[in-house]
Parts: structure tokens; sequence; C-alpha cells
């Protein structure tokens, strides 16, 4: 703090020196301050995102879901802290695994669909029968 | 701390910490592991470093090394999970994320808890701690026990507490629990147990007398700073309801060194907090060649005023390095990807960084070619050279490059994928 750099300074930070305005180090680093600040891109982060704590992307493995839009490969956006309600797609914990269905809340039980024919639906006596990991809010498809 | 003219309550302090941290952070990517046995191994896959309540159920003690309980292994059920390092930073980062929106004063004391300065009545406190619990337990996915008590040292208690005596349900308000009762746990409780005392001191306190957390609490604060330290009469002084541990700056743990503190004068600019972590990063780097360690994984933090609550922010972000390191210039680079998380014109009362993933230097030297250039040219060697000789801050630095290879020297056979931080290994949902 304060210090004035002497001339043996100079000396003992000639290495350093040719280290930090290196083309090489510099070319990775910042080229320019200007840039940290540039905010004129839309960010995907800012709009996908609504709750960075509760917020996780998982990729979907299998086709149980096609009639969602939800393919194999496709990543998801799921938001922990959303309350899941009648019709929410969910990631649901199924005999120890994430497993991603159509969450329905009726008169007489939980119901739990997949969005494709070939698989037969679920039902769960109630909702505390269920843990709910996760609500999904978007869908990374391929197009 | 200046009190407010009118203050309906004195304040008190809330400790959180996440229950077996690394297992539950593993257990929330992968649910076939609740209510099995798991441990969670040190580097190199050497030996158990948490243990799951099941773990711990058959008898797996701390420390113990893997090769001899690898044979049982299949026997028990015991699921051992190599260190993801990874992981349980962005964990971490959510969780102190998350606990910053309930105190405007938080303070991150290692990578599974912090510190709270929270104020109410007791049904306020009770209900502010299982709000907490529930909300970490929702958004982030792991268990959390809280403790709130009118000092650190009797709110670490009260999260023991409250983490073996399941009647709390995982919150326990010390000034809530009847007397008696305090008294009782006090009494049950060797010294060692409470936090800062260690094995050599408890030998010393015994044979003065000193054997439970009571006797301890009970004894003259002045006699036991002669006899031993000002620390351990904070201690003392600490079970007897009066705050003295301040906010450390510095702390290193069992595998993380961290580094924060409060700024005189609050920082409003992303270019000001691009500072401080420009000193952190260095500070880091100076503290791990010193020990020969090297680092893997660093989180960044920042936080608002205790005084303004209005604007509140407590941004926090968790970076994988490249290779391990203890390079001032990476580290610091590092450090700085905190900077989009920080909103202009919001007074910043405090900002830190943790590094994690810790690993003795040239263990596994890596080939020539992922070889750090500024290591070689021992770049971090110089600085603290000349900052011994000139003086903290006489030399810094502005700019760096991050350029490095694969971590694939260190064993760890068992590792879980890295779900939140890499796009190829994220959690797979099933769709069948």
């Amino acid at each position: 703090m304060g210090v004035v750099v002497g001339p043996r300074v100079i000396d003992a930070g000639a290495s350093l020196l040719s280290v930090l305005i290196s083309p090489v180090a510099v070319a990775a680093g910042y080229p320019s301050p200007a840039q940290d600040y540039f905010d004129g891109r839309i960010d995907l982060n800012e709009h996908l995102i609504k709750d960075v704590t509760s917020t996780y992307v998982v990729r979907v493995s299998g086709d149980s879901m096609e009639g969602a839009g939800i393919s194999d490969g496709d990543e998801l956006i799921v938001n922990r802290a959303l309350e899941p309600v009648d019709g929410s797609v969910v990631v649901a914990v199924l005999d120890g695994e994430l497993t991603i269905k159509r969450l329905r809340i009726t008169g007489t039980g939980i119901v739990l669909q997949a969005e494709n024919p070939a698989y037969p639906d679920i039902r769960v006596p109630s909702l505390s029968d269920l843990v709910v990991w996760g609500v999904v809010t978007r869908c990374l498809h391929y197009v | 701390m200046s009190k407010p003219a009118v203050m309906r309550h004195m304040p008190q302090i809330a400790h959180v910490d996440v229950n077996c941290f690394y297992a539950s952070a593993e257990r929330a990517f992968d649910p076939s592991l609740e209510g099995r046995p798991v441990i969670v191994l040190s580097n190199n896959d050497g030996c158990a470093v948490t243990r799951s309540p099941e773990a711990k159920a058959l008898g797996i003690a701390m420390g113990e090394p893997w090769f001899k309980l690898a044979p049982r292994a299949k026997q028990w059920g015991l699921v051992a999970l190599s260190s993801n390092y990874e992981l349980y930073g962005d964990i971490s980062a959510r969780v102190m994320e998350l606990l910053g929106r309930y105190s405007a004063w938080l303070e991150v004391y290692s990578i599974d808890e912090a510190f709270l300065g929270v104020k109410g009545t007791p049904e306020e406190l009770l209900a502010l701690g299982r709000d907490m619990k529930t909300a970490v337990r929702r958004n982030v996915g792991v268990p959390v026990c809280v403790g709130i008590a009118p000092t650190k040292t009797l709110a670490k208690l009260a999260n023991k507490w409250a983490k073996n005596n399941p009647g709390f349900d995982g919150v326990c308000h010390w000034d809530s629990v009847p007397a008696a009762d305090r008294e009782t746990l006090m009494r049950r409780l060797s010294v060692i147990e409470i936090w800062g005392v260690a094995t050599r001191l408890t030998k010393r306190l015994n044979a003065l007398g000193v054997h439970s957390i009571l006797d301890l609490s009970r004894a003259d604060p002045v006699m036991i700073r002669d006899r031993f330290s000002v620390v351990v009469m904070r201690t003392v002084l600490e079970l007897q309801g009066t705050p003295c541990i301040p906010m450390e700056e510095e702390r290193i743990g069992r595998d993380q060194l961290i580094f924060s503190r409060s700024f005189a004068t609050p920082i409003t600019t992303a270019a000001g907090i691009r500072q401080v972590m420009s000193v952190y990063g260095q500070q880091a780097a100076a503290r791990l060649a010193k020990h020969g360690l090297q680092a893997k994984v660093l989180t960044a933090f920042a936080g608002t005023s205790h005084f303004n609550p209005k604007d509140t922010s407590y941004p926090s972000v968790c970076i994988p390095l490249p290779m391990p390191t203890a390079d001032p210039v990476i580290l610091t680079k590092a450090a700085h990807a905190l900077l989009p998380r920080i909103c202009e014109d919001i007074r910043y009362a405090r900002a830190g960084i943790m590094v994690t993933d810790l690993r003795p230097t040239g263990n596994q030297a890596p080939l020539a070619l992922f070889e750090n250039p500024h290591e070689e040219r021992h770049v971090g060697t110089l600085l603290e050279d000349i900052t011994r000789r000139y003086g903290r801050g006489s030399i810094g630095l502005g700019h760096g490059g991050i350029r490095g290879g694969p971590d694939w020297t260190m064993k760890r056979d068992m590792l879980s994928p890295r779900y939140t931080t890499h796009w190829d290994e994220l959690p797979l949902v099933k769709a069948a």
C-alpha cells in the first residue's frame, strides 16, 4: 500500500512483466475491459432460469413423453421450487429413479401419465406418497 | 454492532449446515442412494470422509481406509463414491445464495455451513429456522439442520443437538429449550464436543477439573484467559451467552480454504468486486503454495450489507478449474466469474472465495504439455517475494489467462457425474 516501486523491483519483475504482457496470456484473458460489461445480447439464463438456486438441467432418456414434444436426448429445465399442479410435467422419483411424467391430480387420486400410448398410467394414492423432484418448465428440443 | 434505537429483540445467530453434505449432494441426483449406506472417499479414493447415517450405523469410522472396507462393501450394500468436488461446490453455492435471502448478515463458514444474523420472537425464530430448512431441501435438494442461539458457539451446539435429537425436527432454538434440559445436555457432553476445543486442550482442561461443556461454561473467563488463551476465553464467554467470536477472514478446513471479509466502505461496482477477487485469488495462491497444495474448484461469493435490507444480493458461483493449480493468475481469473452476477449500484458489504478439491502439489505432475505457463515461471513465488519485501498491495495481477489440460491423473474410480457443471454429464431422467 503506497509502496514506491524502486529499481530493484523492476529488475526482479522483469520475468513477471514478460508473462503478463506476452501475447499468449493476453489472448486467453480479457482482450478488453469493455467486454466484461457488454450486456446487449439476449442472455438465455436470464429468460429460462427464474431461480438459480432451484433450477437444474436434466437430459431425457426414453420416448414416453413424445406426445408432450419431449424426445429422447432433449434437455429439460427443471425448477424444484415450483409447486406441482394438475397438468404439470414433473420429474418424480419412481423406484429410486428420476422419471418424467405428466401429473394428474384427480378426485380419485394421483395419476402419473406418459405422453405415449405404449406406456401405462401409474396410480398413486395421494400426493404425499409421491416424491416430486421438480417441475419441468422448458424443453430444449433438437429439431 | 450498532443498535437501532428501538429494538424488540436482541439479535441472534443461526447456524445452518447440511447433513452429511457430500453424501446428501450425491443423493440429490441419485435417489437410489436414499436409505442406503453411502460413504464419500477422500482424494485418490483413500478413506471415508463422509458417512451417511446408515454407514455410521455399520460402524464405519471417519477416516477408515477404503481398502479395509472394500471387501465387505458388497455384503453391506455399501456405496462408496469418489469425491465429486465440482458437484459439492455448486450445491454449496446454491445453498449459500438461498440462505442469503433470509438474512442481510451471512457468513459463509465452510463449504457446508454458514452463520446468519437473525432477529425476532422465539416463535418467529423457530418459524424462520423451519422455513430455511424447508427451502434448502425443496430448492437445492439437500437436508440441513438449524441451530439458533445468542452466540456462534451456542448456535453450533444447538445445531448439533437438533441433528442428534429427532424431537427437534432439525431446528433448535436454544432459548426456547427449558434451562434444565440445556444443562443436562451440557453436562453430558465433553468439552471436546464444543467448537474450537481440540484434543490437546481437552487434556489440559480436564486437569483443571473442567470435563463437560457445563463445567467450561461455569469457568472464570479471566482464569481461562490467563491459563490458556483469549481464544478459549471467548469460548467460555460465548457459552455464557456473550457473543465475542468475530468474523474470521481466513480459514483452513480439512479440505478447503476460505478467504472473506467485510469492507470498511461498501463496494458498489463490479470493478470494485473485481479488485477484491484479484486480491483473494493471490492470497489463496500464496496459502496453497505455503501448504504445498493445489486446488481444482473455486467458489466466489459476495453479499450486501447488514444495514440495508432493501437491495439485497448474494451471488455465489462455483468454477471448476481446468487443472489443479496454485497459480494466482488462474485463481484470480476464475474468481472473476462472479462479476456478471454483481449488480451495479448495490452496496456489497462483503465478498470471499473458497477453494476446494485440494491435493498435494507435484503428487501427480501433469505432462509438460499441460503444465501451466505461469507456474513454470514461478509467478506465484515471485509475487510472494515482492509482497514480502515491499508489503501487501505493492504488486498485483491485472490480467490473466487460463490454459490447462484435463485432470486425469487423480484416482477417482467411483466418481459420480458432475451433474451441474458439465453439459455432457447432466442427470438422466427416465421417460419410460
